[in-house]
């Protein structure tokens, strides 16, 4: 939030300076990069990118193609064999981010939603977990209850607070996992397969909340290979395509409706699914 | 009254025990509060303390944060391990304790730190074993098992390819003997406790049975069932490992194994110097022991039939009941001191004859 | 496939897998029926977790210490009149422990009541005695043993296991190892799932007769797969750790205050256990 404050006060104050442009900064800019596991296959293939604050982008691929790396290399977690990552205007790098402080500020602004729940639900309670992430970045204890309150009540998971993460049907473990990561309030959301093992309902539940979260300006970046919720939240697509490089960049429409594209990328079979699913069109305004 | 113990029962309790050792040997060894008196459990934690420590002075050298979850999974796992029954040859069945495995994959160090934990919560969240009692089941099972363990794979696979088959044996092997040594241990344990834990009128007051007893009772189904599980287990999942996982088997191939083995030395001396501490240390208990001499007495009362049932093990032990000696005290140091000595040679011929082989052919592989 | 298996034909091997599977599903009911009384209205379950950790090691350690049976068996009533208060069912209370304790215990000790020498409280045959001492000591193994699995029953049974966690920094126990303690709680779960449902999906498979052999061979596969999922999915979590900012210290939200009221069913209890420890030295 703070930063796309910063960014307004940006825009106003550039046109009294006339020369220089207005200076935007970008989200996360992805230069030339390249990764792979264990120094072995590729994952990532000369892969460029910038996403704007604000924007609501959707990582469209096929299982397998590197979008997961992706969104770990943009967390921070994972680091570039060739190429560069910017965050924020300053290069993501592990250097960088051995700096404690460095390191609590961009957690604070960047929040990754893990596809596998198991994975991001490691806490014996719902409230453990909803609490952790604030607590590590050295929010106040006061500041991390009353956050804790209202994500579980946004989330409307209060009756799951005691739970344990084992207990919980897969669209709760979202919920609870979304909830983990809303307590930090991030500038930035990065979701990877949030449909994964949700229902129906859950689903549109899930798109509701993408869309409130773009409302209030948050920049979200959705990794999946369902294009139904693309259609429904993406204000941009990037396509990758089984060679783990990108394939093609644009507005949701035209991706969307290029068959050839989606084919060749392995997704056509998930697009008789858009057709097929009716769109709510107060949700995917 | 001695003599009411004639030959003629001896059958029927030979029997009885061949029984119960079979059953016994097929549970795991975790010992419930209760058999334990409260200063063996205290010496028992006093000596587990120190590799707790070394075990998380390693995690903070070699893995940082990175371990917490890597220690958290696998502490479940081995929980989990040990809820398989595994079937033997022969229509026994018995469960595992994961330990060697968790020894091979993490090094003995951490694996005590892993088994531990697991332990740990089985005692404190579904009440198997002991909550006074986690010492010493840790010392016998999180630490005891490990350390014999590796040290027998190491031994076997050093020098070795990833997929060397002398993987297996030593896998096979050092689980063996780990479990065995652990449930040696137990029954030096619940060995002592009538020696020198005893009511005004001689009844013992924790677990009843004397060494002659409770080391074979403990040692023969162990080697006979559980040991053999272990070391199953251990070589099935390192043969499953080297065929489609070899990179979590070079995860511990890194050596410094000297230094592993000096910390088995370590224990075993460490156990050397605290049999005595827990002879000596309960004053009144002692006192009420040495005036009543019903020890001597109850050791002489064994019935024969015990007496040639132990005779497996207690022939090398039987200075205890010398009356040369005249000193059950000292005597039981002795067969302790004697007991420990012997498990350690075991150990050491063990890895003396078996790192004496690795030849030049497998030194390319050391990198 | 699934109508080749024929349940009626049951074999070793197949038993083998039952009980694996029984062993399984038998912990995963055992946890859910304490997280039931856990939650019911009662004396433990209104007390901070302090409180009831620190009671339960107070009694275990005078039951241990204990040379008077008649304490012994004080505190195993006190113990029951705990779980009366706590809503935990007495029938269930008393079974659990005095059903399991002959299969243990009880054959474990049944010979030293011939064996451990002493003057002859009973001649059962000709040869065959009882000793006085032998008595006296399986009473002590059995009352001890019944009345420590009884007192931690209590705390199992009464306190949902995570405020068991955070209850336990009352001893001392580091952060990080209470962190570790409660990620294995939780993934305890996730492996013996994960476990079933391999053992499930190997047991719909299974056509015809399967040697221990091949038992064994599952077993090991299953067990190979489970540690490698165990190794990959650590390595995922440290991931999500560090996505939110753990850098190996812990910092925990701490929400229990001890009120006067636990303090002063602490100082009963704590006196009583002394009181206890005095009486049966």
């Amino acid at each position: 939030m703070e930063h796309i404050i910063h960014n307004e006060t940006n825009n106003k104050a550039a046109p009294n300076r006339v020369p220089s442009p207005p200076v935007i900064q970008p989200v996360f800019e992805v230069k030339q990069v390249s990764f792979a596991y264990d120094g072995k296959q590729l994952a990532l293939e000369n892969i460029d990118m910038v996403v704007q604050a604000g924007e609501c982008l959707a990582i469209l691929g096929a299982n397998g193609c590197g979008k997961s790396t992706l969104l770990k290399l943009l967390d921070g977690l994972y680091f570039p064999i060739s190429g560069s990552v910017t965050a924020f205007g300053q290069p993501l790098t592990e250097a960088a981010l051995r700096n404690d402080e460095a390191n609590f500020a961009f957690r604070r602004r960047v929040g990754l939603v893990f596809q596998d729940t198991d994975v991001q639900l490691f806490s014996p309670s719902v409230l453990d977990e909803v609490a952790f992430a604030p607590l590590q970045l050295g929010i106040p204890r006061e500041e991390v209850t009353r956050r804790v309150e209202s994500a579980l009540e946004m989330l409307r998971i209060e009756k799951l607070r005691d739970r344990a993460p084992h207990r919980l049907s897969g669209g709760e473990k979202r919920r609870v996992a979304l909830a983990s990561v809303l307590t930090l309030n991030p500038d930035v959301w990065l979701l990877d397969e949030p449909t994964t093992g949700l229902d129906p309902r859950s689903q549109s539940w899930l798109v509701e909340f993408i869309l409130q979260q773009r409302q209030v300006g948050k920049t979200v970046i959705t990794a999946t290979h369902d294009l139904v919720i693309a259609e429904q939240v993406a204000t941009k697509i990037v396509v990758f395509n089984e060679d783990h490089r990108i394939e093609a960049a644009g507005q949701p429409q035209e991706i969307l409706k290029n068959h050839d594209l989606l084919h060749r990328c392995n997704l056509s079979h998930y697009h008789n699914e858009v057709n097929a699913v009716h769109v709510d069109p107060v949700l995917a305004k | 009254m001695i003599e009411l113990f004639t030959f003629k029962i001896n059958k029927w309790l030979v029997a009885y025990y061949a029984a119960l050792l079979v059953w016994l040997g097929t549970t795991a060894m975790h010992i419930p509060d209760g058999y334990l008196s409260p200063l063996t459990s205290l010496v028992m934690f006093l000596l587990v303390l120190p590799f707790w420590m070394i075990g998380v002075r390693k995690i903070r050298e070699t893995m940082n944060a990175r371990s917490v979850p890597l220690i958290a999974l696998l502490a479940a796992f081995s929980f989990v391990i040990m809820m398989f029954n595994i079937p033997l040859p022969g229509g026994t069945s018995g469960h595992a304790i994961g330990a060697t495995l968790a020894a091979i994959v993490l090094g003995p160090e951490v694996a005590v730190i892993a088994v531990s934990i697991a332990l740990i919560i089985q005692a404190f969240f579904f009440g198997d074993g002991g909550i006074l009692a986690i010492g010493a089941n840790c010392f016998n099972m999180a630490v005891v098992v490990p350390y014999v363990g590796y040290a027998v794979y190491q031994a076997f696979s050093k020098g070795t390819p990833i997929n060397s088959p002398r993987r297996l044996t030593g896998a096979a092997l050092g689980g063996w003997l780990g479990v065995s040594t652990g449930a040696f241990l137990a029954g030096i344990e619940f060995g002592i406790q009538p020696l020198l834990f005893k009511a005004a009128d001689g009844s013992p007051l924790y677990a009843p049975f004397p060494l002659s007893v409770s080391v074979p009772a403990m040692l023969i189904p162990h080697m006979l069932v559980a040991s053999v599980v272990e070391g199953l287990l251990t070589a099935l999942v390192v043969a499953y490992l080297q065929r489609s996982n070899s990179n979590i088997l070079e995860g511990a191939a890194i050596p410094a194994q000297a230094l592993r083995l000096r910390g088995l030395w370590v224990a075993l001396a460490v156990l050397i110097v605290a049999s005595p501490f827990g002879l000596l240390a309960p004053g009144t208990a002692w006192g009420e022991w040495s005036t009543g001499q019903l020890s001597a007495m109850g050791l002489q009362a064994i019935p024969t039939g015990m007496r040639q049932l132990s005779g497996l093990w207690g022939a090398p032990l039987s200075g205890y009941n010398l009356p040369v000696l005249g000193n059950t005290n000292l005597g039981y140091v002795i067969s302790a001191v004697t007991g420990i000595v012997i498990v350690g040679l075991v150990v050491w011929l063990f890895t003396l004859l078996l790192t004496v082989r690795p030849g030049a052919q497998n030194q390319e592989h050391q990198r | 496939m699934d109508k080749s298996i024929n349940p009626g034909h049951s074999h070793r091997s197949s038993h083998v897998l039952e009980h694996t599977l029984h062993g399984i599903s038998e912990t995963l009911e055992r946890a859910l029926f304490a997280e039931e009384i856990s939650a019911k209205p009662g004396l433990f379950q209104s007390l901070d977790a302090r409180v009831k950790i620190l009671t339960v090691l107070a009694f275990l350690l005078a039951v241990s210490f204990s040379k008077n049976l008649e304490i012994i068996a004080a505190i195993y009533l006190l113990a029951l009149a705990l779980a009366l208060a706590s809503s935990i069912p007495a029938g269930f209370f008393v079974k659990r422990v005095w059903l399991a304790l002959p299969f243990f215990t009880g054959l474990i000790i049944l010979p030293a009541l011939f064996v451990t020498p002493g003057p002859v409280l009973l001649q059962v045959l000709p040869g065959l005695a009882i000793t006085r001492t032998g008595a006296i000591s399986s009473l002590f193994l059995l009352l001890r043993v019944s009345t420590s699995i009884s007192l931690s029953l209590l705390l199992i049974l009464t306190t949902p296991w995570n405020t068991v966690l955070s209850g336990l920094t009352v001893l001392r126990v580091p952060d990080v190892f209470i962190l570790i303690l409660g990620m294995t709680y939780r993934y305890i779960y996730l492996l013996l799932h994960t476990a079933n449902d391999m053992f499930l999906s190997r047991k719909s498979r299974v056509v015809g007769w399967l040697d221990a052999g091949e038992d064994r061979r599952m077993l090991a596969a299953i067990s190979g797969t489970l540690l490698a999922k165990s190794i990959n999915m650590s390595s995922e979590v440290y991931l999500s750790m560090q996505s939110r900012g753990f850098r190996g210290s812990v910092v925990t939200l701490k929400p229990f205050k001890m009120q006067p009221r636990d303090w002063a069913w602490l100082a009963v209890f704590i006196g009583l256990a002394i009181l206890a420890v005095v009486l049966g030295r």
